[in-house]
């Protein structure tokens, strides 16, 4: 709804703009989709000049058709794919992560959703040396996991700082926060890191269930619309600003137990993709499986098998070598050469 | 991209009314005065103020980067729990500013855990403790004086001990029995309400209390299990309750410790000991240990945290407290928990 405001075309003047008033047309809509012939006589205006306003009024406010073409141009030179780091997952994804659009991560507590985007955020800050922004509303954040991931990848120190000082993190504990914080990024009204300014290439929420479940059921009306209200504005990251989405989400148990992503219907249609994280019962204790349960590129119910332990591998040494080990995660760095 | 109207923190009404006059994005709002926005919308002198305060501020908090929050993680101790295996395995001991879940079947020892750590933070800084107060939220009826007592004789014994130069012995007099327990404060909740509303009271009585370091409470689980009729309204109330104990944890530089107790879950017709209050309680703790028997050992593992691997270690409960196993005999000189020590572990902590 679109208020109807002085000199938003050519015609709309003071006058005609209280007449309309006092005939209860106050937006674009109402005066669209009212009987101009009517109008112009409750309004004692001439009907060309409502005609006019009106066509003036509908051509500025009209969304455009795009070519396919056009569409697919655009497409192939805004794209880029980011991979994850991990081999099993990157044949997952198709790849990895799309940029304008969003992934989403499902697991139950402990099954390494957490660890898979501190993985994704070590590897695009090292490798591809682009900036992230990682939004936390867990308390999961812990900046030693990330720096034990980066010792893995290099000893040396000043690398290391560097690749830290690309991950921007914030803490938020609720949904208006959470919006505050989105919304600050895309307008660029946020001091420090905006997300127009183009090195910004993955945005990571986790979890985003954890600030939205609380809201929805019982008698709380808010919750579907705040929910919307934050699908749109990662959308709108993703898509404008050609960022790689990832969020995570809890699971609930249906009747006969299987694990299902939760937020329910109404989130499901926002990620492109989604995985479901699980614990290998037998087997060492960082491995995990992930199976594909949404994708427009892939056939679905695809399995891997992965370990955690990938990211703070020995150099040189696949992860599943590395899977044998129970000792903590501080002393496989310490045999490091 | 301009920024939906409805997407703001106001009152539903009022959000309604202000999309019905029209302005849908907050820069419809900007250069308005509150007479004309409340003629315009129909509102209240008072709410059009709200709204356009709330359409020009509200650009959330600056990031920080990963660098200073590795920074500022560093600065932090861990509570030890004096069972310097498990110390060893949770990195230093139970970390500040998150929130740690212990579970376990009854009689496995979650309370003297509790117990250990309400001593155990209040172990002075020159000793590599934090020297800290703690809250304790006692849901069950579980918390004795009498215990608290004979832990606390314990590890004054112990640091006595190990005091050597004069700073620590200067500690050492205001490190007794009698501040212990002044420093330990106790509240009973009889069922979620009360414990609902005391998390409420939480953040003031953070405020008028810096030098607070622990938040105990024993158990979370307690309260809950009675309203089994109304699964739904659990969930909701979990999970603000998680919420609410995260952003404490992190806003006020706290520990939080909740203690949970254990159900049976049937998978694929096997019966299986799993936490209770279910998966949904179990997004809320980022690190959870599970105390369990095996034969006539008692085990602690780590079974969920995003900074260390799954491990188990052996501990057991003696007269003094929480200890390591076999350990009783041996004489106080496992942790000598001096400056030196603590700068070696600080820099193990980084890896260089």
């Amino acid at each position: 709804m679109v208020a109807l405001l002085v000199g938003m075309c050519p015609g709309l003047d003071e006058g005609l703009l209280r007449s309309l008033r006092a005939a209860d047309i106050r937006t674009v809509e109402d005066l669209v989709s009212s009987d101009i012939e009517d109008l112009a006589q409750k309004c004692s205006v001439s009907y060309k000049a409502l005609f006019a306003v009106r066509r003036v009024l509908l051509a500025q406010h009209t969304a455009f058709p795009v070519s396919g073409a056009d569409l697919y141009e655009e497409l192939l030179s805004s794209t880029a794919i980011l991979s994850t780091g991990n081999p099993s997952l990157d044949k997952l994804l198709d790849s990895g992560l799309y940029t304008g659009e969003i992934t989403e991560l499902t697991g139950g507590p402990g099954s390494g959703k957490s660890q898979v985007c501190f993985g994704v955020a070590v590897h695009i800050a090292y490798h591809l040396k682009q900036s992230v922004i990682y939004i936390d509303t867990t308390g999961g954040l812990t900046a030693g996991r990330l720096l034990q991931m980066l010792q893995t990848e290099t000893n040396n120190r000043d690398e290391q700082m560097e690749a830290l000082q690309r991950i921007h993190t914030f803490r938020l504990f609720d949904v208006c926060a959470l919006l505050d914080c989105l919304y600050g990024l895309i307008c660029g009204r946020g001091r420090g890191a905006c997300v127009g300014g183009g090195s910004v290439k993955a945005l990571i929420v986790d979890s985003v269930s954890a600030v939205i479940a609380p809201l929805l059921g019982g008698k709380q009306n808010e919750g579907m619309s705040l929910m919307r209200q934050v699908a749109a504005a990662l959308k709108t990251m993703a898509k404008d600003f050609s960022v790689a989405v990832l969020v995570t989400n809890h699971v609930t148990r249906s009747g006969s137990g299987e694990a299902q992503p939760g937020l329910g219907v109404s989130w499901s249609h926002v990620p492109t993709t989604r995985i479901l994280l699980e614990r290998v019962e037998s087997g060492a204790s960082g491995r995990r499986s992930a199976t594909l349960i949404k994708s427009s590129r892939q056939a679905c119910l695809i399995k891997e098998d992965f370990d955690l332990q990938w990211w703070s591998r020995a150099e040189g040494g696949r992860g599943g070598g590395g899977g044998g080990e129970t000792s903590g995660k501080r002393k496989l760095d310490e045999t490091d050469p | 991209m301009k920024r939906p109207v409805s997407s703001l923190s106001l009152g539903s009404s009022l959000k309604g009314k202000l999309v019905r006059a029209g302005f849908q994005f907050t820069t419809d709002l900007q250069d308005l005065n509150p007479e004309h926005l409340s003629a315009e919308a129909g509102v209240s002198q008072q709410e059009a103020l709200e709204a356009l305060q709330a359409a020009s501020s509200g650009h959330g908090v600056a990031p920080v980067t990963a660098l200073e929050l590795l920074q500022k993680e560093e600065e932090f101790r861990s509570i030890v729990t004096f069972c310097s295996q498990l110390d060893e395995a949770l990195g230093g001991g139970v970390p500040v500013g998150k929130v740690t879940e212990i579970c376990g079947a009854p009689g496995v020892g979650k309370t003297q855990l509790c117990l250990q750590l309400a001593v155990d933070v209040q172990v002075p800084a020159v000793f590599g403790g934090l020297g800290g107060q703690v809250l304790f939220v006692d849901t069950e009826g579980g918390f004795q004086v009498q215990r608290l007592v004979d832990l606390a004789g314990a590890a004054v014994r112990h640091c006595s001990l190990l005091a050597e130069d004069e700073e620590q012995r200067v500690a050492m007099t205001t490190f007794t029995v009698e501040t212990i327990l002044s420093n330990v404060f106790l509240v009973r909740c009889r069922d979620y309400v009360e414990l609902l509303a005391e998390l409420h009271l939480l953040a003031d009585f953070l405020s008028n209390r810096p030098r607070l370091r622990l938040l105990v409470i024993d158990s979370v689980a307690f309260p809950f299990l009675r309203l089994h009729d109304d699964l739904s309204q659990r969930t909701r109330l979990l999970q603000g309750l998680g919420l609410r104990l995260i952003a404490a944890a992190t806003g006020h530089n706290i520990a939080v410790v909740t203690t949970n107790h254990m159900t049976t879950r049937l998978h694929s017709s096997q019966a299986q000991l799993a936490p209770a209050l279910g998966d949904v309680w179990g997004h809320a703790p980022s690190i959870r240990l599970l105390l369990r028997w095996e034969e006539s050992r008692r085990l602690a593992s780590i079974v969920k945290s995003p900074g260390h691997m799954d491990a188990s270690v052996q501990y057991q409960i003696t007269y003094q407290g929480f200890r390591d196993a076999d350990q009783s005999e041996r004489p106080p000189s496992k942790r000598p928990r001096s400056q030196t020590d603590q700068s070696a572990s600080s820099r193990k902590n980084t890896g260089t």
